[in-house]
This record gives structure tokens, sequence and C-alpha cells, in this order.
């Protein structure tokens, strides 16, 4: 094949993709368009490379996201840096300022090696014209993991978590399967972010909140903006209740408990994010519970009334080890380690 | 009308073109042989793919690249040993990007945004209307101030570019040479 012939059929095929992008489209168009792609095979393979790149093209509306004027942003616009801009593809601080207070942060190495994210491109849309963009995100035990959104939002994934974000022109939809994530929602009034939890959605414009789901509890806290809370898709078994920034509402089978808190209390909840654990006043079977969602070695409380005993302090999740040296100082508890388990009860 | 191979070769085939552009970049003289040969071994691996489809689909890519390479050599009788040498996949394999770069959005959308910043002025707000805006070409057309066959025209020029940079990587002005259609531009100036 020599040069011409290769662009000319590349044309082509464009030509034949184009004038069928444009419509109107007849039977006979379909057949003529077969005959062609029958006719070589070189036709068939340009066809087929021209169209998944214009397929791939649909997901500008991703890039599109908040852009309100009918042109398109000015070259290099998704380079921009991201302190003007909320760039959807380079990373952002990963904390708001007032975090650096704090003066522990999550090393960079650390949420690199965690950053055990299997995001599949679900990206060859064959027919849903709205959805322009999917991605799964996980994390495995131990791991906590910052990753950007299509949109501009962000997602923090805790300790042994799922999610599934499916972007499109009109909505952003998160499908929470497990564990736990914050959400550092872009603004977008057009396009509302939802996030699905079994029996609950939690719908924000752009708000910062986390969503925790449990085999039997789902927890939902809010600390910037306000989200609402309703009853998931189809299910209308569920009072719809708004959530100012500073709550923390707890729902499980029997019904839905909200509190409110002052926002700096509600922003420990959700440290884990910076590799802590914050507790005040929690019954050492909470905490235990919280320490093993993020290690593979599990805490067991033997008897109750070591499980009963009230503690408060900030821990490392990765440190388990530390927290149970520290409560065998402090408490009336003696551990033993048994391989991945390590059991607690009164001496 | 998309068969399982049309999806397998968009999935599993193009996604490595950029690694094999390279590839082929070490026997042709310039970019545009290297796309005539890409073509070519495209409608190899397809046809070939017939039958069954090929279990390791970048390896049956490389080494149908190598055959057609090998081809090509005794055809211009050049024999020599030392090129072939270098064409062997097995490099290519181990030091060249996979499609993890494919998986995950953020990259994606770079290098979406990336191949769309490619695009001339006109073909990138047209782009734009059609895909983003998602008006018709028709609306497109009339927004513009154009006739729908330009609108058609710049449709058909931004899908090769993105296509050319999308699966190719390649971003250079000579590459693009070919597709431009200067006449179009200036015969339905606004």
């Amino acid at each position: 094949m020599n040069a011409s012939t290769r662009t000319e059929i590349e044309a082509l095929a464009a030509q034949w993709l184009a004038r069928r992008d444009g419509g109107p489209w007849s039977a006979d168009d379909d057949q003529a368009l077969d005959a062609w792609l029958a006719a070589d095979v070189a036709h068939r393979v340009a066809f087929l490379r021209l169209e998944a790149a214009w397929r791939q093209s649909e997901r500008l509306q991703a890039l599109g996201a908040g852009w309100k004027q009918a042109k398109p942003p000015p070259r290099g616009h998704w380079q921009a840096a991201p302190a003007t801009r909320r760039d959807p593809m380079s990373p952002a601080p990963a904390h708001p300022p007032a975090k650096a207070a704090h003066g522990f942060r999550l090393r960079p190495a650390l949420a690199v090696a965690s950053l055990l994210l299997c995001a599949a491109l679900v990206g060859w849309h064959w027919q849903a014209r709205v959805q322009v963009d999917s991605m799964h995100l996980s994390t495995s035990i131990g791991n906590v993991a910052t990753e950007l959104l299509g949109d501009g939002s962000q997602a923090t994934l805790a300790s042994n978590s799922a999610l599934e974000v499916h972007l499109s022109r009109r909505e952003r939809r998160v499908e929470l399967h497990h564990g736990e994530a914050i959400f550092d929602v872009a603004k977008d009034a057009g396009r509302p972010f939802v996030v699905d939890a079994g029996t609950r959605q939690i719908v924000a414009v752009g708000t910062r909140f986390s969503v925790r789901r449990d085999a039997d509890e789902l927890r939902v806290v809010v600390t910037e903006g306000t989200v609402q809370l309703q009853a998931a898709d189809g299910r209308s078994d569920a009072p719809s209740s708004l959530l100012p920034a500073g709550s923390v509402a707890r729902i499980d089978g029997s019904g839905e408990l909200l509190r409110s808190m002052a926002v700096a209390e509600a922003e420990r909840l959700l440290e884990w994010r910076d590799g802590l654990l914050v507790f005040k006043d929690t019954s050492l079977r909470d905490a235990a519970a919280e320490f093993n969602r993020y290690n593979v070695r599990q805490i067991v409380i033997v008897d109750a009334a070591v499980g009963a005993l009230r503690i408060g302090g900030r821990f490392r999740w990765d440190n388990v080890d530390a927290f149970v040296r520290l409560l065998e100082l402090g408490f009336p508890v003696q551990a033993e380690v048994q391989g991945e388990r390590i059991l607690l009860r009164t001496p | 009308m998309q068969c399982a191979r049309d999806t397998w070769f968009v999935e599993e085939i193009l996604v490595h073109e950029e690694a094999l552009l390279r590839f082929l970049g070490r026997a042709c003289a310039d970019r545009e042989e290297a796309h005539d040969l890409r073509q070519d071994i495209y409608a190899r691996v397809y046809e070939a793919a017939a039958t069954a489809l090929p279990a390791r689909p970048k390896a049956f890519l490389f080494a149908t690249a190598r055959n057609l390479l090998a081809d090509r050599a005794r055809r211009a009788k050049v024999v020599s040993i030392e090129p072939m040498g270098d064409f062997e996949p097995s490099h290519v394999l181990i030091d060249d990007v996979s499609p993890e770069r494919w998986c995950g959005g953020r990259q994606t959308l770079r290098r979406l945004a990336e191949a769309f910043d490619q695009l001339p002025d006109r073909c990138r707000e047209v782009v734009w209307l059609r895909r983003v805006e998602e008006l018709s070409q028709k609306d497109v057309a009339a927004r513009l101030g154009v006739t729908e066959k330009t609108v058609e025209k710049h449709i058909a020029k931004g899908m090769r570019l993105l296509a050319q940079y999308w699966f190719g990587g390649d971003a250079s002005a000579g590459s693009c040479a070919d597709v431009l259609e200067p006449s179009d531009e200036r015969k339905h100036a606004d």
C-alpha cells in the first residue's frame, strides 16, 4: 500500500463516519457503508480506528464540566495550575491548609504506595450516550488513597473500600460498594453529585462529606456545605433530610440517628485520611473496631469489661502495636498475640 | 454492528499504536512510511483474527510487524542482519508502555485534552459544539454560520487528528499535514 492509498482510505473512512454522525442516515446508506467496509480489510481497520477515537471524544464532556461559555476553553486550559482552577487531571493539594496545623500528614511515599487503584477504564461505551466516564476505585486493608475524579472532585478511600464513579453530563454518580470515602465535591450546580450507598443516597452539589458503608450500618459525616440524605432510587421508606456541615447521620436497620456537632469535631471523624484515628470517650470495643478496619492484624476483645473501658486520644492506625502497648500501660488490660490476632483481656 | 473481533481490535490492538509506531520508526525513513506499515499490519492482524482471536494480542501484533518488515526487506533484496536484531519484539514488550496508561480516568482525560488541543481552531470549536454542547451537525452549522458540509468536513478532520494523537501519540504538525484541507477553511470562511 502506498502513502496516498492509506491517507485516501482514512479520508474516506472519516467521511463515512462524519456523514453518519450528521444524519439523516438511511438503510441504503447503511448498506453502502457495509459494502465499502467489506470491500477491503484496510477499509475496515481504518474505519474502526477512527470510530473508536471519535467515541473517545465523547469524554470531552467530562472536561467540559462547569465550563459555561459557548466556545471551547482556550488551549492549555486543562494544563492550568490547580491554584487558578480546579484541574480535573492534576492532583490538587491533598488536604485543606488548616490540616497542616496537625503536624502530621500522610507521607507521600505511603500515599503513592497505597494507591492500589484498579482504575479500570470502562471506557468503550458502545451505546450509553450519556455516560462518559466510569472508574472503579478500591483499596486493600491498611491503605488509604486519594484520587481525582474527572469532574475535579476528589475521593479519598479509607482502608478496604471500593466504589465506582460514573460521570455524565447530567449527573455525577458514585456507588459506594463497601468501606468509607471522603468526597470533596467540585461545585457544579448543573450536575448533582450522588452517592449511592445501599438503602440511602446522598446528594450534594459542591461540598465535603464522607460516607461509610458497612454491612449493617451507614454513616454520613458532613464537614462543609449541605447534603441531602434520601432514600435510594425507587424506595420511599425513608424521609429525606438536609444535613448541614457538622452533621453526623447513622442509619441502620432500625432507623436514622442525626447528630449535629461542631465542624471541627466532625472533621476528627475523618482524620483517618491523615493516618490518624481520634477517640474521645470512646469504648475500647468501638476503638478496636476502628483499628480493625485498617489492619490485617485484628484486635479481639475477650471479655466485656475490657470492651467497656472508655478511652481517648489520637493514634496512628498503622501502628496497632503502639496502641496496644499504651493500653497495657494505662488500663487493666493484658494483651496476648496469637498469629494475626491480638487478644485483650482483664489480667 | 460491532462484532467481537472489532471490539478486540479496538481494545487489544489499537492501544499499542504508539509503541508500534516507535518500533516501526527504527526501520522507516519517516513517519508517513511508519503509518503505511502500521495500516498494513492492522489489516493483517485483523484478518488473522478471523478464525480465532490471538491469546496474546500485543505479542501477536509485534510478531506480525516483524514479519512484515522481514518480507519488505526480502522484497527490497536488502539482506542485512544488523537491523533484524533491532526488530526483536521482546525489547518492545519489556520496555514499552503498556495500556495501563489507558486505565484510569485522569490519564485518559489528560490525553484526550491534549489530543483536543491539537486541533486547528475551527475544527476544535466544531468538535466542542458537537461533543460537549451536543448540538447536531445542523445546529453547529447554524451557530457558526457555515454550511453543514463544512461542519461535516471539520468533523471528519477532527476524527483523523484525534485518532492520530489518541492512538499514535502523534502531535507533530508535519504528520498532520496530509489531513488538513486548507481549501475548505478558506472557502467557507465566515
